[in-house]
């Protein structure tokens, strides 16, 4: 057919025209070709002079949208994709001078990528010329803060982001080029002015890795309940900056934080309620007092299968306290302390998953019956247990407040924001002692991360 | 093509060799189309243009602006390319199907007018160009690219004529 007498010369150009797909292929290998040169022949300031030996591969949920994201967000240039059977497993970005792999995650076939992770450990640093611009560029793009710009002492300005995708990425501007001799000097100078926190000393004497924090319109009758019903004993009480009153309480083994308001003093902050496992001696003359002391009755005492005498009743501040008696050798049960603090969320995995992320909650147990309703839960962070069973019937959930005692409140700060909480309050010292910073988690509890810096 | 312009696109592709595209996208058409006219032959062809883009865009530092044009200095790499290939398809085996490259200089009028038909193809209209691609590239019969594209072959024939007439109407234009 090329060589029919009837062609004429523009069909004849046709049947030598070059193929699409060869044209196409022969670009993305220049631009291969040239991004690898780029890489090769870059020679400017402290960045990388060789061709770069290894090259992070990002996994992603939807890599289309991550490649928009990143080109948005960090200038990101792409060098090539590879399409197969509808997404994307192979793409090759070039921020400033730098290759990054990307692809679909596939969990099935080991490519786990953040999102069925939960989160990722590692971040990928850039370097950049102004990090503030690289900053609103990302956050204007859908980043999220999760640590902001600040000058560190070893002469960078730092700050952090998580990207839609789950990837987190440092974005440093170096302002000081300085030897290891003299960050090691700055640092030492920098801790001259606050003493590391040690292990024994982040805590003060007599807490528990968590404490509840209840507030309610007449703190000092709850006070007054808790004495009565449950032989607590009031250890301190302040008025704090806000007006309100902020008390500590001590129950068994267990301090419980109580603020709010006063008959004279009215409240008008947000309130805070929880239910909790409380384990006394005698659950029966306790569930009395609780009575006479004014609580309604949600159930009287009877012996439970599980190996506890309990009974439950309701604060008139609106607390719930299921009173037991373990029937073992002590009444508290191993592991648990007099107070622990019972959650019903509605899906307790989530819950678990992020106290995990944020707070290193570690020992989970799960009791979960044949339709996937997680009945009980028992999740430790730190010495302390937090117990949870699924909302269902009268046990619907009830946003809680906890004060967490922490070695690193910055860091613990970091990581709840990392695991999608919102923040309350970055970290600043206080004048009780603390260093403190507040989040509220997806579910609606509040936490505060605390760190002793001068005993009190 | 303004020399000014083709001169800022060689110098920030010196500068940095992403913007090398740039110019692949400007020159590819003329290079292939010279290519073809010597080597006569797909495969072969493909392979000379892809060695003569690489050559350059690995050169491309050492290209000096000096009044010659780059879309010259790119011919003058194929031509190097072809005679390279040329030595050593003679030392090897001699396939007896294929084709003898040229060995003269094709016309570069000729040259010209088919690396403008080549840029015209990736204008036309999508489905005028599939089945110019799949009729002429892919040398497919009117029946095969009808059955391909699930259209009738009446409607292959149809698009086929339209890019047709459109080619030689724009090509016709461009001689005025």
């Amino acid at each position: 057919m090329p060589d029919s007498p009837r062609m004429d010369w523009l069909e004849r150009a046709l049947f030598d025209a070059p193929r699409p797909a060869f044209r196409a292929r022969l670009k993305s290998d220049l631009e291969r070709t040239a991004a690898a040169m780029t890489l090769a022949t870059e020679t400017t300031g402290t960045t990388a002079r060789v061709r770069q030996s290894a090259t992070p591969q990002l996994r992603v949920k939807n890599a289309p949208a991550a490649i928009d994201f990143y080109t948005r967000a960090f200038g990101a240039r792409e060098i090539m994709r590879f399409e197969a059977g509808g997404s994307i497993p192979h793409a090759e970005l070039l921020i400033g001078n730098s290759l990054i792999f990307l692809g679909e995650e596939a969990p099935e076939y080991g490519y786990p990528g953040p999102a069925s992770l939960g989160g990722s450990p590692v971040s990928i640093q850039l370097l950049v010329d102004d990090a503030d611009v690289m900053m609103a560029q990302a956050v204007a793009a859908g980043a999220r803060v999760t640590s902001p710009l600040a000058d560190q002492f070893y002469g960078d300005r730092t700050g952090r982001v998580t990207d839609p995708f789950g990837h987190s990425w440092t974005i440093v501007m170096r302002k000081e080029e300085m030897s290891v001799e003299e960050m090691y000097r700055r640092m030492a100078a920098m801790q001259g002015e606050r003493p590391a926190p040690t292990a024994e000393s982040f805590r003060p004497e007599g807490f528990h890795t968590v404490t509840p924090y209840l507030v309610v319109a007449d703190a000092p009758a709850l006070i007054d309940f808790v004495t009565r019903a449950f032989g607590g004993e009031e250890r301190s009480r302040d008025i704090g900056p806000g007006g309100g009153i902020h008390a500590d309480v001590q129950i068994g083994d267990s301090r419980l934080m109580i603020g709010g308001g006063a008959p004279e003093a009215p409240w008008r902050g947000q309130r805070w309620n929880t239910a909790f496992h409380l384990y006394l001696k005698d659950t029966d003359a306790a569930f009395e007092r609780a009575v006479q002391a004014g609580a309604t009755v949600l159930q009287a005492p009877a012996d439970m299968e599980y190996g506890e005498r309990s009974a439950g009743v309701k604060d008139a501040s609106g607390n719930v306290w299921y009173i037991a008696t373990a029937m073992g050798a002590s009444y508290v049960p191993e592991g648990l302390h007099s107070l622990n603090v019972y959650l019903h969320p509605h899906r307790a995995e989530p819950l678990i998953a992020f106290m995990t992320r944020a707070f290193g909650a570690d020992k989970v147990e799960k009791y979960a019956s044949p339709d996937g309703i997680i009945h009980h839960a028992r999740v430790r962070i730190g010495d302390s247990v937090i117990e949870m069973g699924e909302a269902r019937g009268p046990y619907q959930p009830m946003p809680t407040q906890f004060y967490l005692y922490v070695p690193n409140a910055d860091a613990a700060y970091q990581r709840a924001l990392e695991a999608g909480a919102e923040s309350i309050r970055p970290p600043a010292d206080q004048p009780y002692g603390d260093r403190n910073a507040g989040v509220k988690d997806v579910f609606g509890n509040q936490w505060f991360v605390a760190t002793q810096i001068r005993p009190r | 093509m303004p020399d000014a312009d083709e001169r800022l696109l060689v110098e920030a592709a010196q500068r940095d060799p992403s913007r090398f595209a740039a110019l692949y996208e400007r020159h590819f058409d003329r290079v292939y189309a010279y290519v073809v006219h010597r080597v006569r032959n797909r495969d072969a062809a493909e392979d000379v243009t892809s060695e003569v883009f690489h050559k350059a865009l690995a050169g491309l530092r050492r290209y000096e602006w000096r009044g010659a044009p780059f879309g010259a200095w790119l011919i003058r790499i194929a031509a190097n390319v072809i005679i390279d290939r040329s030595k050593r398809v003679a030392r090897e085996v001699v396939d007896s199907d294929q084709v003898p490259e040229s060995t003269t200089e094709p016309d570069v009028m000729l040259v010209d007018q088919w690396a403008h038909v080549f840029r015209l193809i990736e204008t036309l209209p999508a489905d005028q160009r599939t089945v110019i691609v799949e009729r002429y590239i892919e040398e497919r019969s009117i029946r095969e690219v009808a059955a391909r594209l699930g259209k009738s072959e009446g409607a292959i024939k149809q698009l086929q004529f339209r890019a047709l007439h459109m080619l030689r109407t724009r090509m016709e234009g461009a001689d005025a």
